[in-house]
């Protein structure tokens, strides 16, 4: 009964609940016992996607969404070190800017840099993260969803019970957190109120040890203090989400050749950030369904460098602020039970304020509109999209706005599923607009640039099975992508002047592999999760004769691995990760500048009771010295210490 | 029948005159990215692309802004991001590193001091530390490398020239489109022996940012503009007529910017340059030759001519992707260039051509190779204090000391001569 459930569930229920998820008969069960559904609809199977969920995701040594992410096959990490660094996801070798990241199905944006910092989103609240290349094949998704290269569903936790928690944490580093966390489940609603409050110096040590290099240095201005509270509701078809993070922190430069302390480019960031959003997913009859949202974002940066101890560059105090305004409507039709088509629109309205020099207001409406469809006959699946964007943009700056954007781009998925084999093809077509500080940053921005564009081939293995206590899953999947048109920032020909240009080509193949083995009986649960990827990510910018012509993409590794161990046995949980990254270049200029080959383990180990917890983790076991950007060194071996208290 | 004769010893006179060349390239590397390198070319070849690492066994830190020879077997290398002053000898190994004058920029020597251009408000000097609200200039005593005094003068100084006992600074006022000032236009003209300012020649032209050559009382100055509403234009400013208290002592030339630009060994300036604005997104490429002295003789009617020797402006627009430096060797006479090459992450190149202009080769080297050192028989490259010289002393037309047969023009006991080999 479950599986057919599970088959139509999909179909009928809004696709930011949690779907595949069978209450256990165990009423006393924590997240340890909730089991995750092995039946999973082939439509699934249609999309190249990997999810971690319930327990598994908590057993990860994790402090941000960024952690949980790195384990997925195909994913790099950006990250410039510490709590307080800047951490972006790049899936494929596409790029941050073309991983969408949404939050129980509404798309997180930045309509200043285009990018999501990883680091503001907490695992505590999370049901599942899940990563899809291309975009996710559910029957009644907005136009957005269709609107990047990769995304990440992050999917809050619908609360089961009522409960008050609360955790602290001790961590190296001079790192305390405090955590709270209430919910509430009546027939009519659910809902949580959860708030963490960190702070950490962030002071860790590091070493450059190479032929002509011996540093030994501790990060400085490396710290971070923040609050982030947030909510969510839920009732029947409707759901909704409030989030509010405020933080200081100092933004640490290169670690570069220095005499002694005393200049040490000082910049220091607050953020403010703060969104509201409701989704209303209805379905009328097994034929119509309809799905409406509406977030509001608020954003405040300030970023200031008038110190002192800042020689170096200019002395800025600048404030940003961003408004954000989004409704999206999608319907779902479904005449047959072999086939559903989806239609929506999106509308969202940005704008960007500041104090920085020669800058005025910008604003930019942006629409997206949809048709999609979804087939499935006899265990071969189709679907299909064509998604239409609209960008214009408002300003008083002197260079004026850029001519508006429109722009069509398709997508076509294919697959046949036997005896617990899928075998799946898709293409798609997708470019990412350039952001409000491409097109008009003082003494940057550049009001004729083209869009990034993207295109993804795909060709993929899936097998499942659930062989007794056993669950099985593995899936492979090779891949070409190019980019054209790339937006960087070069200085301009015989110029000082930097600026923002479309330079360049990238031409990629990879390949992903996945599995997953779980095993369970009685008080006996263990997992293994493997994912690894391959990839050749080739320089393609000017002609053969460049020097850097069909070179390896500077920080693209060629491989990378993740396998997770999970062993539980009544109230313990022990889980060990292991990441392994093969050497990066980071320039062309000599085959000598390279970042090392890196190995990171980490350790988990939690005791859970019906009434309090306590969690031990050792990040970099091995104390690993290694960087994910030259000069800005990662930390190195760390632990944290955790109780949790639980009413 | 001449031409039979002329070819070998042209070639000969190649081959005597390539076995003097010797040449240090600063390579900026990636700013933030620690990864500065210095380039050493001899006879040819480059010898070493990691020069200072493998004399010394250490980087020379982020983002080189200049190097200059400060002595027969000393020179020296601002390292702006660094905040560093390395020195260094003519083998490459270190001397000394200060980190007395943070945002270091452009140097200038004496032979006896060193004056060093900020962007900074404050120096740790003998006598403590020293603040100011706009740039400085900071002068360091070469015996014991400590900043003696320091001189305030316009927001973010750059460029800056030694001549008869006076500096010569051009104020940009570079961060204007960030912190809450205009940009500068004037020349702050300083007394070299007492750092005190004796005034500030405003020129009207702003931010005059970029690199700034010499030749005797000669200086070429860039103007890049604003990047919107004023155009890049540059001029050569006359530190004789100034210190004379002249009014007309620069000559603005208008639409010839010369972003990147180098002395010759007879006394004129070849200049890469190119324009830009953030209105049209494009840019205007150009290349200048001009002779400072009939350009002011003239009042601007001749001296100027838009085409490098042989065909260094050809190749120059044809083999280069991001120019990035000229040079000529005060030698030899033989003309380099550098090219960023693209992406400013591959490795940069430098080209070469004989003094007459004509191709020789380019070599691979590093990224963002910047500025040029040659080593020789070295004198202090400003104009020192005018007086009379020793009667068998010869100077070319840069102040160097040369060989009484040196060919070209030299100044012997304060006269020119033409020195023309009789073959």
């Amino acid at each position: 009964m479950n599986r057919i459930l599970a088959f139509i569930l999909p179909i009928l229920v809004c696709a930011s609940v949690p779907v595949c998820h069978a209450s256990s008969q165990d009423s006393i069960s924590r997240a340890l016992d909730e089991v995750t559904i092995t039946a999973i609809h082939s439509e699934r199977r249609l999309v190249t996607g990997q999810t971690i969920q319930g327990s598994d995701l908590q057993a990860l040594s994790s402090t941000s969404i960024a952690d949980a992410l790195k384990y997925f096959a195909g994913v790099q990490i950006k990250d410039y070190g510490g709590l307080g660094g800047l951490k972006t996801i790049n899936v494929r070798s596409l790029g941050a800017q073309h991983t969408g990241v949404f939050i129980d199905g509404v798309r997180l944006t930045n309509a200043q840099n285009g990018t999501v910092d990883l680091g503001k989103y907490s695992l505590s609240t999370l049901e599942s993260i899940s990563l899809y290349n291309a975009n996710r094949l559910n029957a009644c998704q907005s136009a957005s969803e269709y609107a990047s290269g990769a995304t990440v569903y992050m999917q809050t936790r619908r609360p089961e019970n009522d409960s008050l928690t609360v955790q602290v944490k001790g961590a190296s580093f001079h790192t305390y957190t405090g955590k709270f966390n209430i919910q509430k489940a009546c027939n009519k609603w659910q809902g949580f109120v959860d708030a963490e409050y960190t702070d950490s110096k962030g002071d860790y040590p590091f070493r450059y040890k190479s032929r002509y290099e011996d540093t030994i240095g501790v990060r400085a201005n490396s710290d971070i203090e923040y609050l982030r509270v947030e909510g969510a509701m839920f009732s029947g078809d409707f759901q909704s989400h409030i989030y509010y993070y405020t933080s200081e922190r100092g933004c640490p430069g290169g670690v570069v050749r220095r005499l002694s302390d005393k200049y040490d480019n000082v910049g220091r960031e607050w953020d403010r950030d703060f969104f509201v959003q409701g989704t209303w997913d209805h379905a009328f009859s097994s034929m119509h369904r309809l799905k409406a949202t509406a977030k509001h974002t608020r954003e405040y940066l300030r970023y200031c460098t008038d110190y002192p101890e800042n020689q170096n560059t200019a002395r800025v105090d600048n404030h940003y602020r961003q408004n954000d305004s989004y409704v999206a409507l999608s319907y779902c039709l479904s005449p047959a039970s072999w086939l559903s088509l989806n239609t929506g629109a999106d509308a969202r309205w940005s704008d960007l304020t500041s104090d920085l020099k020669f800058f005025d207001r910008v604003s930019r409406f942006d629409g997206k509109a949809v048709i999609a469809g979804l087939a499935e006959w006899r265990g071969v699946s189709a679907a299909a999209s064509y998604l239409c964007q609209y960008y214009k943009d408002d300003t008083k700056i002197s260079v004026g706005a850029a001519d508006p954007l429109f722009k069509a781009t398709p997508s076509v998925s294919l697959s046949y599923t036997v005896h617990g084999f899928t075998v799946r093809a898709w293409y798609k077509q997708i470019f990412r607009a350039p952001t409000l500080n491409d097109l008009y940053y003082t003494q940057a921005g550049n009001r004729n640039l083209k869009p990034e564009f993207t295109r993804q081939w795909n060709l993929g293995l899936e097998y499942h099975a659930a062989p007794g206590r056993w669950v099985l899953s593995a899936q492979a999947d090779a891949y070409r992508n190019d980019i054209t048109d790339r937006i960087v920032c070069l200085p301009m020909k015989g110029t000082y002047t930097w600026s923002m240009l479309n330079y360049g080509k990238t031409l990629c193949h990879g390949l992903n592999g996945s599995t997953t083995m779980q095993y369970r009986s009685g008080k006996w649960m263990a997992g293994v999760t493997a994912s690894c990827t391959i990839q050749d990510d080739r320089n393609r910018t000017g002609s053969a004769d460049d020097d850097s012509w069909n070179m390896i993409i500077c920080y693209s590794p060629k491989f990378s691995s993740g396998v997770t161990a999970m062993g539980a046995w009544r109230f313990l949980t022990l889980s060990v990760s292991e990441l392994h990254v093969s050497e990066r270049m980071w320039s062309y200029a000599d085959p000598e500048d390279i970042l090392k080959p890196y190995d990171n383990i980490d350790m988990k180990l939690s005791a859970d009771f019906p009434h309090w917890g306590v969690c031990f983790e050792v990040n970099d076991l091995l104390d690993v010295q290694y960087e994910l950007i030259q000069r800005y060194p990662m930390p190195g071996r760390n632990f944290k210490l955790s109780l949790t208290l639980k009413l | 029948m001449k031409r039979i004769y002329l070819f070998p010893i042209l070639a000969l006179l190649a081959l005597t005159a390539f076995s003097q060349e010797r040449l240090i390239i600063l390579n900026e590397g990636n700013w933030q990215s620690n990864n500065a390198r210095i380039s050493y070319f001899e006879d040819g070849r480059i010898v070493s692309n990691k020069w200072f690492e493998q004399a010394n066994g250490y980087g020379i830190g982020d983002t080189p802004n200049d190097i200059i020879q400060v002595g027969a077997d000393l020179i020296a290398i601002a390292v702006n991001w660094s905040n560093i002053i390395q020195y260094i000898r003519t083998d490459g190994t270190a001397v000394a590193a200060t980190e007395d004058i943070p945002n270091n920029r452009k140097m200038a020597t004496d032979g006896d001091f060193l004056y060093i251009t900020s962007y900074g408000h404050e120096c740790s000097t003998v006598s403590g530390l020293w603040e100011c609200t706009r740039g400085y200039v900071a002068k360091v005593d070469l015996k014991t490398f400590k900043v003696i005094k320091c001189c305030e003068v316009g927001y973010e100084p750059e460029g800056i020239a030694y001549y008869d006992g006076c500096l010569f600074v051009a104020n940009t006022g570079g961060y204007a489109f960030q912190e809450d000032h205009e940009y500068e236009t004037t020349v702050s003209i300083i007394d070299a022996e007492t750092m005190t300012k004796i005034r500030d020649v405003d020129t009207g032209v702003i931010n005059l940012y970029g690199k700034m050559s010499q030749t005797g009382q000669y200086l070429c100055i860039n103007s890049p503009g604003d990047y919107y509403d004023t155009p890049a234009c540059s001029m050569i400013f006359d530190c004789r007529a100034a210190l004379d208290g002249s009014d007309e002592c620069f000559m603005i030339l208008d639409d010839i910017p010369a972003t990147y630009n180098c002395a010759t060994t007879d006394g004129k300036f070849f200049a890469i340059g190119s324009s830009f604005s953030y209105y049209t997104y494009e840019y205007r490429f150009n290349t200048a030759l001009i002779d400072p002295k009939t350009l002011f003789e003239t009042d601007g009617a001749d001296g100027l001519d838009d085409c490098l020797p042989g065909t260094v402006s050809a190749d120059i627009k044809s083999k280069l992707s991001s120019p990035y430096g000229i040079y000529v060797n005060p030698y030899s006479g033989y003309i380099y260039a550098t090219d960023a090459n693209g992406d400013f992450n591959s490795p940069g190149k430098l080209h070469q051509w004989t003094p007459e202009g004509t191709y020789v080769g380019s070599y691979k080297i590093y990224i963002n190779p910047a500025h040029f050192l040659a080593l020789g028989d070295w004198k202090p490259a400003g104009v020192g204090r005018i007086g009379m010289q020793r009667e068998t002393e010869c100077f070319n037309l840069q102040g160097m000391k040369v060989p009484q047969d040196w060919q070209g023009i030299i100044i012997r006991n304060g006269k020119k001569y033409i020195n023309i080999k009789h073959q």
